[in-house]
């Protein structure tokens, strides 16, 4: 769902912190029809310019609170929704960020929602799947954006 | 009486995601623009802003708006996210029970009068049903595909004979706020078009629209199960990119005949209690300007069995064609409105209104 849609063009920029570009970061909504609790979002298989970025230097940014890592929303936020209409920022740390010009940014949003209780549920709890395996959002596809450095 | 007409405001999810129109919108265009739909369905975190928290003058306004246009609330669907508390366990039944009771406070505030839910075992809903028979809210359990009515000779995690199960633990207990919800996703006839188009675009084959039609009109052609499995080794063999790809994985779900008669209905006919009209496209009837259909459902035989067992309670338009057409351009994407107001046109036809 929403393949074309998931990030939009004019979102991707360098982040600062302690006075020092500490990464990037670009928009992104959610790829399905209800939202979800955060607890249930599992990061995002991301890759910039053929360069994965693991979960772990991920952040998300929602609902107007500073980024929080995935571990955090996992652990924390298992009342607090991300509603389907509302935007959110993934950043990646990355020393330098990202050199000025165009970016290939490729997404795929692992969230964990379910109808019901599934034979091997049990396992994810224990061993949550990497990101690239995908999750329960209705994208399957790593979805790819080509993006202009705004800073 | 007969059968009422409602819409799933999930029919209008991607304007609602562009934030083109908001839930009073929905609303006020299925109260004026459907010739005589009164019913509302809502998927209860989608609709519900802040859920499940929104305050008390969401409550207010969604109650006078539902006045002010006449309009009925139908049935709230609902998920349970087992996996809600994973950082330290898989949600037990009491939990999952208790999250089910949640969305059944939700809804008796919102007024409804139905909650949809989908893979909650009878143990959870058993949990729950003192609640749900105060707030007088009933849980329906809906039958989607893959899941058939009849106990399968091969059962699946998807299609385990739950549904023959839930029949006889209501007539069993003889509760009223326990019920059954079909999908007519489970009375396919063919696949749908838009569906097929983007398996094949996702595997980026580059004549796309030609590979998906005459995949579509080689399935219309078989006869029997030989037929299909012979044209699954043909869409094998000849679109190996689109049918034997494991990042493409619900392409050759797509080749298999639905095997649920609508003759089935008549089996659990005293707990149906609501309907989901799923589409895929509205096309017209050639030879009927301005009539339309939906290829790929029986909704003519799923619609004579309704009659046939009495049924008079609301069916919903749920349009769900629109998610596979939004891999290209805004241009290139369904309008919802439009396809919603086909959906409704052909529904009152059929019901004979």
């Amino acid at each position: 769902m929403y393949d074309s849609f998931l990030v939009r063009s004019d979102s991707l920029e360098n982040f600062e912190e302690n006075g020092k570009v500490a990464g990037f970061k670009f928009s992104v909504r959610i790829a399905n029809y209800r939202g979800m609790f955060l607890s249930l979002h599992n990061g995002y298989y991301c890759e910039v310019d053929g360069i994965s970025y693991p979960r772990s230097a991920q952040r998300l940014e929602v609902n107007g609170k500073p980024p929080r890592s995935f571990e955090d929303l996992m652990n924390h936020a298992v009342l607090e929704h991300w509603d389907m209409q509302d935007e959110a920022f993934l950043y990646v740390y990355k020393d330098g960020g990202l050199a000025p010009g165009k970016h290939r940014v490729g997404i795929l949003e692992s969230s964990l929602g379910s109808y019901g209780t599934m034979p091997g549920m049990e396992e994810i709890v224990k061993n949550p799947p990497d990101p690239s395996e995908g999750g329960s959002g209705k994208t399957f596809n790593v979805c790819y954006y080509d993006l202009e450095l705004q800073n | 009486m007969g059968i009422k007409r409602g819409v799933s405001l999930y029919s209008y999810q991607q304007e609602e995601w562009f934030g083109r129109m908001t839930w009073r919108d929905q609303l006020k265009e299925v109260a004026t623009n459907l010739d005589g739909a009164t019913g509302i369905e809502i998927i209860s975190e989608a609709t519900i802003p802040h859920f499940p928290f929104p305050g008390e003058e969401f409550y207010q306004e969604w109650r006078f708006e539902m006045e002010r246009w006449g309009l009925e609330a139908v049935t709230m669907d609902v998920f349970p996210d087992p996996l809600q508390f994973r950082r330290d366990h898989l949600m037990n039944d009491r939990e999952q029970a208790e999250r089910l009771r949640m969305e059944l406070r939700i809804a008796k505030k919102m007024g409804f009068k139905n909650l949809r839910i989908l893979g909650t075992p009878i143990s959870v809903v058993e949990l729950a049903l003192p609640l749900a028979e105060e707030l007088d809210v009933r849980i329906n359990q809906e039958i989607h595909h893959p899941s058939t009515i009849r106990r399968p000779e091969h059962p699946t995690p998807f299609d385990n004979g739950k549904i023959m199960d839930i029949a006889e633990y209501i007539q069993k207990t003889g509760t009223k706020h326990y019920g059954l919800h079909p999908d007519f996703g489970i009375f396919k006839k063919e696949p749908p078009r838009v569906y097929m188009d983007y398996y094949f675009r996702a595997a980026g084959e580059k004549h796309w629209a030609e590979g998906s039609a005459e995949t579509i009109e080689r399935f219309r052609a078989c006869k029997t199960q030989e037929d299909e499995e012979a044209l699954k080794e043909w869409a094998k063999q000849t679109y190996p990119k689109v049918f034997n790809n494991p990042a493409n994985p619900f392409a050759l779900e797509e080749l298999n005949h639905a095997h649920v008669p609508v003759e089935d209905l008549k089996l659990i006919a005293p707990y149906i209690y609501v309907c989901h009209g799923k589409f895929l496209e509205m096309t017209e009837i050639p030879g009927m300007p301005g009539e339309y259909e939906d290829k790929s459902i029986d909704y003519e035989g799923a619609i004579r069995v309704l009659k046939e067992i009495g049924f008079e309670g609301y069916i919903d338009s749920e349009y769900e064609g629109q998610r596979n057409q939004q891999d290209r351009g805004l241009e290139y994407m369904a309008n919802e409105i439009e396809e919603v107001r086909r959906h409704q046109k052909m529904m009152k036809r059929l019901i004979g209104e």
